[in-house]
């Protein structure tokens, strides 16, 4: 329990300083160790394999389940002593939480890695088997292998700046460079052209594809033209105000104020309150209502895959 | 053999892709140019918008803002504006921040440009550069947003218990609680706001799990909004920015202030007029977002033209055919 419970900055068994050779040598022996465990359950016969999996499982979903299901200690403080056993392990479950999160957080570290396995698996096997566009894994390897070696060198360089001087890019070093132009010159940006090829499909879409063939996609077109504008406040701020002028001048509306674009009963005319209306009351409860959908959905999946009843998963 | 005569819509109709491709390439490039960097688009603010800003500018000044930047370069276009307006908001009324991310291991990489270039712009203004350590700590990347939000509600300070930081007056790693940005925060109740900077379902994360411990407040793309606004509908989201229209929203206020004085050009709250908020009192106001707007403006005039243009062909050439 306290090991649950412990106090980070306190260096223990568990807890070594930051840097220190006895981190490190925590952190290969928990490396080794975890490869050892995950090549063992790797090689194990799936009858062994699948019940070790399904309590790893369950034991982590049973532990929020009680986070969420068990009365919670009211105003805790970490000096109460509990007052019996449903405050207990209410204590408990409130103390275990953030280390449960932690190994939580090194778990999902550890999918990148797997990843990283399975794009090296890949592309080496591709290169090896002397495939169609292997250059390709050629190029991988070495934008992987420069990106980690600047990145490494970087963060070194930093680690061991004590006066924050690379802070300003007239100190930087070859590494500092290298990181910046890798990461900053060629991976943003390449990241960003991905995305903005987007537009370009849009637009392509827009004009071959949207067409108004039914009354349905004439509605859609509709609300999808107005949102559309009211997107622009160039037009969207002479348009309500026009409208507040109009209730003004020419309806005399007592309401209007075409300093605020405030319109009086005439507010509907204006395309902000359309566009509005439409969110609030048309996209958002849609929205909502498929959210709920795959909540329900999502609900039903954990409570399988928790329970092991999953095919493909550990049940049989 | 006969050849039928192809009209001016049903040539419309054949264009070639590559040819839009130019047209929205040339379009938006012209409107990002310099000759049009100096021009105020005029706004009249979302209510999202307005309820993020009078946050913002009302958050006590001795307490710590927390920052969830969850977003990498592919929406740049939306989160940069967003962050740098935020940031900008926070260091000319020198608040203290922490920053991290739960999303993605691209995201510190990200963020710390964002800090990079605001600090490099305040030292060409001849302000007061944001120092890491006294001014804001970077608490980098947590793999799981379900596991650390859970952590960070039930208890900060274990939740980041384990985090350092290199201390520039001894040059030495220590624990982050133990530097002026967090020295006072025992609780994620305790920093004025929780500010989420995203372009994924981080929020929904964030509000299942933090809502009733902090005051959240959200910035997120257009793609994200339509889902995120519900939370600011029911209370649990204290304001938002959505798409480059909010981050527009907000640096207009930084510009105009909300319901500030008799300026014809301070956004009005129509229900809200006892919450007002000034412009900011030093840096830049008016920068990313509305230096993309005019660009997004043509952009989306484009694709209304496209859509009109695209249906009106249809009928002309459907007409034709059975006349």
């Amino acid at each position: 329990m306290n090991l649950l419970a412990q106090a980070a900055p306190n260096y223990n068994f568990w807890a070594a300083e930051p840097g220190s050779a006895r981190l490190w040598i925590m952190i290969l022996v928990s490396l080794l160790v975890g490869a050892g465990f995950y090549a063992a359950l790797f090689y194990a016969p799936s009858r062994i394999r699948k019940p070790i999996v399904w309590t790893f499982t369950f034991a982590g979903g049973l532990f929020y389940v009680l986070y969420w299901a068990w009365p919670q200690p009211v105003s805790y403080h970490p000096d109460d002593i509990p007052n019996g056993f449903v405050e207990n392990v209410g204590f408990w479950l409130h103390d275990a939480l953030p280390r449960v999160a932690d190994i939580s957080n090194i778990l999902t570290a550890f999918l990148l890695g797997l990843g990283i396995y399975s794009l090296l698996r890949i592309h080496t096997g591709r290169i090896v088997k002397r495939q169609a566009d292997r250059g390709f894994s050629v190029v991988f390897f070495i934008a992987m292998l420069a990106i980690l070696v600047f990145g490494y060198w970087d963060w070194s360089l930093r680690e061991a700046d004590t006066k924050g001087l690379l802070q300003d890019s007239a100190n930087w070093q070859l590494a500092n460079f290298g990181q910046n132009l890798l990461f900053d010159g060629f991976l943003q940006q390449m990241d960003s052209a991905m995305f903005s090829m987007i537009a370009f499909f849009i637009l392509s879409a827009a004009y071959r594809a949207f067409r108004i063939r039914s009354v349905e996609s004439t509605v859609l077109m509709a609300s999808a033209l107005i949102l559309m504008v009211s997107l622009l406040t160039l037009v969207v701020t002479n348009w309500d105000s026009g409208v507040a002028n109009l209730a003004k001048n020419v309806f005399h509306d007592s309401k209007a104020d075409p300093a605020t674009f405030q319109a009086g009963y005439l507010n509907w005319m204006k395309l902000s309150s359309i566009a509005n209306w439409l969110k609030a009351y048309m996209q958002v409860p849609a929205l909502r209502a498929v959210d709920w959908g795959i909540g329900l959905g999502a609900l039903a999946m954990g409570l399988r895959l928790w329970l092991g009843l999953e095919k493909g998963g550990v049940s049989v | 053999m006969k050849t039928e005569k192809t009209g001016f819509w049903q040539k419309l109709q054949n264009v070639d892709r590559r040819v839009l491709y130019l047209i929205l390439v040339v379009t938006t490039s012209v409107l990002l140019s310099p000759m049009f960097a100096n021009i105020s688009i005029p706004d009249d603010p979302e209510p999202s918008s307005k309820a993020l800003y009078y946050k913002l500018m009302s958050a006590p000044d001795n307490k710590t803002v927390f920052v969830q930047s969850d977003w990498t370069i592919s929406t740049r276009g939306e989160n940069a504006a967003h962050l740098e307006a935020l940031l900008r908001v926070l260091m000319s009324r020198h608040i203290k921040f922490v920053i991290f991310t739960v999303a993605d291991p691209q995201a510190p990489g990200v963020y710390r440009d964002v800090i990079r270039t605001i600090n490099s712009e305040r030292k060409s203004e001849g302000l007061k550069e944001y120092k890491l350590w006294e001014d804001y700590l970077d608490l980098k990347y947590f793999p799981n947003a379900e596991g650390t939000l859970n952590a960070i509600a039930s208890d900060v300070r274990k939740a980041f218990g384990g985090v350092t930081a290199k201390d520039p007056t001894t040059g030495q790693d220590r624990n982050v609680f133990e530097s002026p940005v967090l020295a006072n925060v025992r609780a994620v109740s305790d920093a004025s706001l929780y500010m989420i900077v995203t372009a994924s379902s981080s929020i929904d994360r964030a509000v299942e799990r933090l809502n009733e411990k902090a005051t959240l407040a959200l910035m997120c793309t257009g793609v994200i909004g339509p889902s995120a606004i519900p939370w600011f509908q029911a209370g649990q989201v204290k304001g938002v920015a959505v798409g480059l229209r909010g981050g527009l929203d907000v640096e207009y206020m930084m510009k105009h202030g909300l319901n500030y004085g008799s300026d014809p050009k301070t956004a009005r709250w129509a229900g809200h007029e006892s919450q007002v908020a000034p412009p900011v009192s030093e840096g830049k106001s008016l920068a990313r977002a509305n230096l993309y707007f005019l660009s997004f403006h043509g952009a989306i005039i484009l694709l209304i033209l496209a859509v009109v243009v695209g249906n009106i062909g249809m009928f002309v050439t459907r007409k034709k055919r059975t006349a």
